[in-house]
């Protein structure tokens, strides 16, 4: 990292040379009884991804090559082509960080980000500026900074919709931090415009079509090596945006486990800057761009939701465009918290510089032994994974900050399961639109029973209140909002009563709240 | 790893010098391994290494096994101060009285160590010193623990089998001394026979599998030596205190027993929606209904299937 808090990236080929030299540590590591299935599971994966997606004549060529030496060749051999098709992989994993991309960009993109905030172009005068009303950025920026200057950090956020990306860049920006290292999927990359920008702003390229283990293992390689490089790497733990609307509970290790990797390669390597922190990042939006679609797949058949969606609305420019005029042009749309931020093993970390030194002193015994050796043991570093993915999880509630449609979405939900009797959701959509409305008492009742216990977990530091402490001011915000952008709305007014116009949305805005257990 | 002796053997921390921890002492000797004890208000241990300072206990050893009742675990722990370095086994059986916690969460909170594990089964510690044969299970999610606990332990006088379930062994270690008096008392209650017995054990692990299983634990693990392994070696043994205490529980004696672990586990099941009659009949007699109606009211239950 140079003095600007920049990354200086080391060469194309340094960078593919080392990948290519961990996976043949690794392969090279394993008896022949574990390598035949790992190479046979790469050949067939990708034969099927070529099938079913396409793919390049070199692909073809490179696998053809690990087909024939799996029949005829010797171990030797079979590494040797499986370690073609590595290099292969990460040199389209590898991004293009550019430095002089970047400063360029640092003055030019928060701008762009923020006229989409702003929405309405005749006002120049709000791009130029503002973008701390639109977007509010909380937690203690201070010490991240400081962090971010003496160790490595992991950006842990939650994942709502795919506008998280630039509004994490812009939260990050205005948060005075460093750009991040980010996975971003090859799809993002088709459109030569956005991914020559990605590429040299710090991402690099996932395929998510790629089953093989062997691929997973160069992309947590990448991970290592991005860490160990002094990169801070942003990482989605919930792996796809939330389907359901609820706030991620059950995270994916296979990314979150490179922390701990990389800490320890940095340990045995004696390097003063050798910790890692990660840091929990909840994202709070009234309203969600993709909140139809993410809500239909949701309630797909069970098995047939989609892993990789290309088709919603943020693959639809006017759609965006006018969720960025009609939303997120508000005042404090979105939020976006800075956690505490917690070590590997998802213990917290001081805020003091010479208690976080003493902890980090202490921190190494987790794996090391008596004689300051690092202790390679993959199943502990699996176990000490769960417990950060656990501390993660219990971090996201408590920095998510509890909005109108999110409140009006859950009592109304609340309200009219009660009526039905049942709160099985298949069963709710099913209602007709006269069986949907909520007696104006019934809600208000219920509504307010809801905030005073938002307000006692609040009181007791588990979640955060972007609310008034006002039902009807609660009402009309959120009612508001929901006739804003979306075609049909969750909630509405129906004469004197509410309804519930689309229960799949109401649904979706509900189940933000899911983890509060409410009783109202 | 812990540190080796010339004869690779390692160096097996014991905090507690009673009986069960000079068991455990015995075995470690036996496996081929250095045991080093820490005491207090106990006679020291004779023939083996001791030290009135638990602190050089966990200093020395990596290993740490937990050999005191479940309502000392938390001060041995707090006077050992045992660090990141350290992999804490609990050999106690039960829930910390005045919490109700499991005794690896109690080692959790009072110091930094995570490797945590639990080792349960038989205990018939007389015998153990004896020269008798056993067995036990060691539980942890950490690989590392359970290999340095049979490393530890395991030898021709006691086989240490492993398991990754720390939570169905720390509640079969809970459920055992309520169950072990369910049977004492179907042994004093007027009228009863094997019948009873066989039932309280039946249903009564029935009822445990059923809690361990929404805690996220594994059913199985019950009908293992933490488990039916334990509860036989309880209810054999003579003078066994949680079945005695079941016998004077029918004689309306309602002093002795696991009063705190039963109602710590029917609040556990009630929070998780599980039923738990047995056990709740238990804690309904404890609080002074008489033990013939509780046991008539468990008789006149719905038919069901047996296993839900």
């Amino acid at each position: 990292m140079n003095d600007t808090g920049l990354y200086d990236p080391a060469p194309r080929a340094v960078v593919i040379h080392d990948l290519v030299d961990r996976s043949r540590r690794r392969l090279d590591g394993m008896p022949d009884g574990a390598l035949t299935p790992v190479l046979e599971d790469a050949l067939y994966q990708e034969r099927k991804r070529l099938a079913d997606h396409g793919g390049s004549h070199e692909e073809h060529i490179l696998l053809d090559d690990l087909a024939r030496t799996l029949v005829r060749g010797d171990r030797y051999l079979r590494i040797e082509a499986a370690l073609r098709l590595v290099a292969h992989w990460a040199d389209e994993v590898h991004g293009h960080f550019d430095n002089r991309m970047y400063r360029f960009s640092t003055h030019l993109l928060p701008r762009a980000v923020n006229g989409l905030l702003a929405g309405r172009p005749k006002r120049m005068r709000d791009i130029r500026g503002g973008w701390d009303r639109r977007l509010r950025v909380e937690g203690d920026t201070s010490l991240l900074q400081q962090l971010s200057r003496e160790a490595t950090l992991i950006l842990a956020p939650t994942h709502v919709s795919n506008l998280d990306s630039p509004l994490i860049g812009l939260a990050l920006y205005q948060a005075g931090l460093p750009p991040f290292v980010y996975g971003a999927g090859l799809n993002l990359f088709k459109n030569p415009v956005m991914g020559f920008f990605m590429s040299r702003l710090g991402a690099y390229t996932v395929d998510r079509t790629k089953r093989a283990s062997l691929y997973k293992e160069v992309l947590k390689d990448y991970s290592v090596r991005s860490l160990t490089t002094r990169h801070h790497s942003l990482f989605f733990p919930g792996g796809t945006r939330s389907r359901s609307g609820e706030i991620e509970s059950n995270l994916k290790k296979g990314l979150l486990g490179t922390g701990i990797t990389a800490w320890q390669e940095m340990l045995a390597a004696k390097r003063k800057d050798s910790e890692v922190y990660v840091v929990p990042l909840t994202l709070s939006f009234q309203l969600t761009l993709e909140a139809d679609t993410l809500a239909t797949d949701h309630l797909a058949e069970a098995g047939k939701q989609r892993f990789i969606i290309t088709d919603d609305e943020f693959a639809k420019p006017k759609e965006v465009l006018a969720f960025g005029r009609r939303v997120l042009d508000l005042e404090a749309s979105c939020i976006a918290h800075f956690g505490e931020p917690l070590d590997c093993l998802g213990n917290p970390v001081s805020k003091d510089s010479a208690v976080r030194r003493d902890q980090a002193e202490h921190r190494r015994n987790y794996v090391c032994d008596r004689d300051g050796n690092v202790i390679v043991d993959a199943q502990r570093d699996r176990v000490y994974t769960d417990r950060l993915a656990t501390a993660l999880a219990q971090a996201y509630p408590r920095g998510s900050y509890v909005m109108e449609t999110h409140l009006v979405a859950w009592v109304a939900w609340r309200c009219l399961t009660r009526q039905i009797g049942s709160d099985d959701p298949f069963r709710v959509i099913r209602v007709p639109r006269l069986g949907r409305i909520v007696r104006d008492n019934d809600f208000h009742s219920t509504l307010r029973a809801a905030m005073d216990e938002l307000a006692a977990l609040a009181e007791k530091g588990s979640c955060q209140l972007a609310i008034p402490n006002d039902p009807d001011r609660v009402l009309a915000t959120a009612l508001d909002r929901f006739g804003r952008y979306h075609r049909t709305r969750a909630v509405a007014r129906e004469g004197r009563d509410l309804i519930v116009e689309d229960p799949k949305l109401a649904l979706y805005y509900r189940n933000r709240l899911a983890w509060a257990s409410l009783e109202a | 790893m812990a540190k080796r002796k010339k004869n690779d053997g390692i160096r097996v921390g014991i905090l507690g010098g009673g009986r069960w921890g000079q068991a455990l002492a015995r075995l470690a000797k036996a496996a081929g391994n250095e045991p080093f004890i820490a005491y207090r208000d106990v006679k020291p241990p004779q023939m083996l290494k001791s030290t009135k300072n638990p602190p050089e206990v966990a200093e020395s050893c990596d290993l740490l096994l937990v050999a005191t009742s479940a309502s000392e675990t938390r001060r041995a722990i707090q006077l050992a101060q045992p660090g990141p370095s350290n992999r804490i086994v609990v050999a106690g059986r039960g829930l910390e009285p005045s919490s109700g916690k499991w005794l690896g969460q109690v080692v959790e909170e009072e110091c930094d160590a995570v490797r945590i594990g639990a080792l349960a089964g038989p205990a018939p510690v007389e015998e153990i010193l004896n020269g008798g044969l056993c067995a036990g299970v060691v539980a942890s999610p950490f690989q590392e623990v359970r290999e340095l606990v049979i490393k530890a332990l395991h030898s021709s006088r006691y086989r240490v089998y492993e398991s990754q379930d720390l939570t169905g062994v720390q509640l079969a270690g809970a459920f055992v001394p309520v169950l072990a008096t369910g049977l004492g008392l179907s042994a004093g209650l007027r009228g009863s026979g094997v019948g009873m017995k066989a039932m309280v054990l039946a249903r009564g692990l029935e009822e445990a599998g059923r809690l361990s299983r929404a805690l996220g634990g594994d059913s199985s693990t019950l009908a293992g030596l933490a488990g039916v392994g334990d509860l036989v070696a309880v209810h054999g043994a003579a003078g066994s205190p949680y079945f005695d205490a079941g016998v004077q529980l029918a004689q309306g004696r309602r002093e002795a027993g696991p009063s705190h672990i039963a109602k710590a586990l029917v609040e556990r099941a009630k929070a998780r929606g599980v039923e738990l009659p047995i056990t709740e009949g238990l804690v309904a007699i404890w609080d002074g209904t008489d033990p013939l109606t509780a046991v008539g009211e468990l008789m006149s239950r719905a038919a069901q299937m047996e296993h839900r």
